[in-house]
């Protein structure tokens, strides 16, 4: 089997690839337009740098030669999405080129890395269709591999790692990202144009191996062809569409400047996911699969982990607790938020979001002397607002639980010290 | 004395913007210069702008069909500089359709040419050399690809000033091809002219390829004529050109020859070029979106953008075609590849020139033809009327078109052309020329 895609995902920026308007989600449709990204005559392309930014951090994330110099193209098609009939892309000029992501047991080549900007939405009615340019003009890029992949479960892994490095680049998975797949298990390639999410994309790469394969098996072969996925019947059926790369009629893109990318600060957030990954390993013991497994699909994990251990050792227990509490409440991350989380971690206390709270503030639990009057106090305090709390311990102890939860949570206390106090109080013992 | 500071310190009637509009609405009757003439001016130096730049409210329609009704909801970058400077918009001036033309008879109503109402008044920009023709205070703001400045003004009998691709924000151009068009200006004298593109310069946040100007200033007293094309202008033409560098060497220019060997492709790489830019250009008209509107909603994409097709004239269409051929991946590097490669080498032998003299020729071939002339001509004919205009427009050059003679009542252009940036230089250059070369008029439509 041999599988080659062309993902695309938005950009991270806050306003559009070409103009000023913003690309944050709008209550009203065609709200956030203006002459430039609705194509009007008259109107020209102005390049986002943030976005050039975003995509170079991207590329030196898949290992790709930057391009000093970036240039664009028109690629021309007409569909009613696409307000100046061409779509402003690159190809020749690309951002990046020659890259790669490493897998477990294989290399996945990646042959280029493009900036373009999305079409209008399609809003398909019963019998019409509405269009709503707020989408237009939003910047992607296009990541274009090799057909390395040779199986399902390469495939699977080459994109959870993907996603995993995109995230720590804050670009978004939640954003829609479509994807055309070609696939091959005979001599020819079938592409299955524009496949939305991740689900889908297994999907659509599951159904095509196994019609492939049945087809094959009859002696067969698949023919060379363009398909698309139904997300209902979650099956492919051929498309339509018969562009050909040679209608696109590419051309350079002249309204735009080449545009220099060498002085383009890209920050820390350049180092690599999987050499991070390997160093949080190595300094702490765990394994690098553990490792990556915590940071796929989460840029915060992530940066968490790198933040969080970058003097301190801890063991892996406590690490992988710290990565899901943070994972769960998406805190502020940093080496001392690290050190708080995994000291309440450790203390016994269950991290919600009020101790999240008192982490952000930078309070410790204020276990390390556990002034027994204090916690006895903060208890009294508590049933206070529940009199009838010794009736009902009195016919069923569990009752303390809800207690010490409350106490200690509220006042970041070890779980065990507030039971301790608890009990003595309701039973009436005293030291 | 500019006409600029001439006309505010002129002392106006009252109803002079009214005389003005009445009277210039009388004679476009004939001429048809304008395609819409603006009734709320009251004050300011009247301008008018070329039908393929946006002017806020007013419909920008390129002489197209395909943008009846189409009114940008906002200013070119150089209107709404020049508003800013305190000018009035007049009116939008007729043109051939998106700028395919050198007769300006590409459209519903050709312009016609004040000296012979018969003739021709050039293209594209046709109605902006007949509006600064026609009035004694004016300057239009035009737009040259590969010549539709200079032809127009040439033929009106006017000064057509082409800066270097670049320096005047194209933000609010309907474009042609993107990395040819430059909008310039058609005025009575340089010196207006120099005034207004001092105001016009300058960075632009809405077009990427605009440039900071940075005037190159050299002393030059060469002219240079290129071999290769005095060699194919005809009898008529040639004999007034000679007159005019004798004039001009009677001023203390020194005259040389060159050969430039590649010239003979500027023609069709310039073709080439603008037909990829154009034809992607004209993708974006679908008949759905704003201008010409389609009601037939029954049939399918393909089908309907098919249709919305129809509207174009014939050169558009022609554009397309070719256009669209030249874009494909099989014949890519015969044409579209190769023809920037003779750009980039015609741009390099002529700035050895450049860098120690101004090129000259005429400005076009041939005299303003009859309109049924023009309309006979077959499109290689008429593709080579743009032999002199050309080159410079190809290279992104500045070049100005200057009245130089009158041959049997019709006006004769002279085409000086800069390296880039100097534009201020050729400016001058024409400023010099008319201290002693009077420019006529068959209209003074606006004096006081």
């Amino acid at each position: 089997m041999k599988i080659g895609l062309e993902v695309h995902v938005a950009l991270p920026t806050r306003s559009k690839l070409f103009c000023s308007c913003s690309t944050a989600d709008a209550d009203q449709p065609n709200t956030n337009v203006c002459p430039t990204c609705m194509g009007l005559p008259g109107s020209k392309p102005y390049l986002n740098g943030e976005a050039v930014r975003i995509a170079k951090s991207v590329c030196i994330a898949l290992g790709c030669v930057v391009n000093g110099s970036i240039s664009f193209v028109r690629k021309t098609y007409f569909y009613p999405d696409l307000p100046k009939s061409y779509q402003i892309t690159q190809i020749d000029g690309a951002i990046g080129r020659d890259g790669k992501i490493k897998l477990e047991n294989t290399e996945i080549r990646i042959r280029r890395v493009q900036i373009e900007e999305d079409p209008a939405k399609l809003i398909r009615e019963d019998r019409y269709s509405l269009i709503d340019f707020n989408r237009s003009g939003t910047p992607l890029v296009e990541i274009v591999t090799e057909p390395d992949i040779k199986s399902e479960k390469e495939l699977k892994e080459f994109l959870y790692v993907l996603w995993s490095i995109l995230y720590y680049l804050g670009v978004d998975i939640d954003k829609e990202i479509k994807t055309d797949l070609n696939i091959s298990l005979g001599s020819n390639r079938v592409e299955v144009k524009n496949v939305t999410g991740i689900k889908n994309l297994l999907d659509a790469a599951a159904y095509e191996a196994s019609r492939q394969a049945s087809l094959l098996s009859r002696g067969n072969e698949p023919v060379k062809e363009t398909r698309r996925y139904d997300e209902r019947s979650q099956r492919t059926e051929p498309s339509r569409e018969k562009e050909s790369e040679e209608e696109y009629g590419y051309i350079y893109e002249t309204d735009l400047e080449d545009y220099d990318t060498s002085k383009i600060k890209t920050g820390d957030i350049e180092a690599d996911v999987r050499k991070t990954a390997k160093s949080i390993a190595s300094r702490n013991g765990l394994d690098y699969d553990t490792i990556m497994q915590l940071v796929a699909f989460d840029r915060h994990s992530l940066s968490l982990l790198n933040h969080g251990l970058n003097s301190t050792a801890y063991d892996p227990s406590t690490i992988l607790n710290v990565v899901e509490a943070g994972k769960r409440f998406r805190s502020s991350v940093n080496e001392k938020s690290f050190s708080l989380i995994a000291e309440y971690i450790k203390a016994g206390v269950q991290i919600d979001k009020e101790i999240m709270e008192r982490i952000r503030k930078g309070l410790k639990p204020d276990y390390k002397t556990p002034d027994k009057l204090k916690i006895r106090e903060f208890i009294s305090k508590e049933l206070e607002n529940d009199p009838d709390i010794l009736k009902r311990y009195r016919k069923n102890p569990k009752v303390i639980d809800f207690i010490v939860d409350t106490v200690s949570r509220k006042y970041g206390l070890p779980q065990k010290s507030v039971a301790e106090e608890a009990k003595k109080i309701l039973t009436g013992e005293d030291d | 004395m500019s006409s600029l500071r001439d006309f505010s310190k002129k002392k106006k009637p009252e109803d002079y913007y009214v005389n003005l509009i009445q009277e210039l609405e009388r004679i476009n009757g004939r001429l048809h210069a304008f395609n819409e003439i603006s009734h709320d001016v009251d004050r300011g130096f009247p301008i008018s702008v070329k039908d393929n730049i946006c002017v806020d409210g007013m419909e920008a329609t390129a002489s197209s069909r395909m943008l009846k009704g189409y009114k940008p909801p906002f200013d070119a970058t150089v209107v709404q500089k020049l508003k800013d400077a305190g000018f009035s918009v007049l009116g939008k001036t007729n043109m051939d359709e998106f700028g395919f033309g050198s007769f300006g008879i590409n459209c519903i109503s050709p312009a016609r040419n004040p000296f012979d109402e018969e003739r021709v008044a050039g293209g594209s920009s046709s109605g902006a050399a007949v509006a600064a023709s026609i009035m004694k205070y004016h300057l239009a703001i035009a737009e040259s690809t590969g010549g539709s400045i200079s032809a127009p003004a040439c033929f009106c009998g006017v000064v057509g000033f082409t800066p270097t691709y670049g320096v005047i924000s194209r933000y609010g151009l309907i474009d042609y091809a993107n990395s040819l068009d430059k909008i310039g200006f058609i005025a009575r004298s340089s010196e207006d002219i120099s005034d207004v593109f001092k105001l016009s310069v300058g960075k632009d946040g809405f077009d990427s390829t605009c440039a900071d100007f940075k005037p190159l200033k050299k002393e030059k007293d060469r002219l240079v004529i290129i071999n290769q094309l005095y060699e194919r202008l005809d009898k008529g033409i040639k004999a007034s050109f000679d007159r005019s560098v004798r004039r001009l060497s009677a001023k203390g220019f020194k005259i040389g020859y060159e050969d430039v060997n590649e010239i003979g492709y500027a023609v069709p790489a310039y073709y080439i070029v603008s037909m990829a830019e154009a034809s992607t250009n004209l993708a974006k008209y679908t008949g759905f979106k704003y201008g010409e509107q389609l009601t037939d909603f029954s049939m399918d994409y393909n089908s309907f953008f098919s249709a919305s097709r129809n509207v174009f004239g014939e050169e558009a269409k022609r554009k397309i075609v070719l256009g669209s051929f030249i874009r494909s991946a099989s014949v890519r590097s015969m044409y579209y590849e190769k023809a920037l490669k003779v750009r980039r080498l015609i741009i390099n032998r002529l700035k050895e020139i450049l860098d120690g003299s101004f090129i000259i020729s005429p400005s076009m071939p041939v005299l303003a033809p009859k309109i049924e002339e023009a309309r006979a001509f077959t499109p290689v004919q008429n593709y080579s009327m743009d032999v002199l205009t050309i080159p410079p427009n190809l290279c992104g050059f500045p070049s100005i078109s200057l009245p130089s003679d009158y041959v049997g009542g019709l006006p004769t252009g002279m085409q000086i052309i800069g390296d880039h940036m100097e534009d201020l230089s050729i400016l001058s250059f024409g400023k010099e020329w008319e201290k002693d070369f009077i420019y006529r008029f068959k209209y003074n439509i606006g004096e006081i």
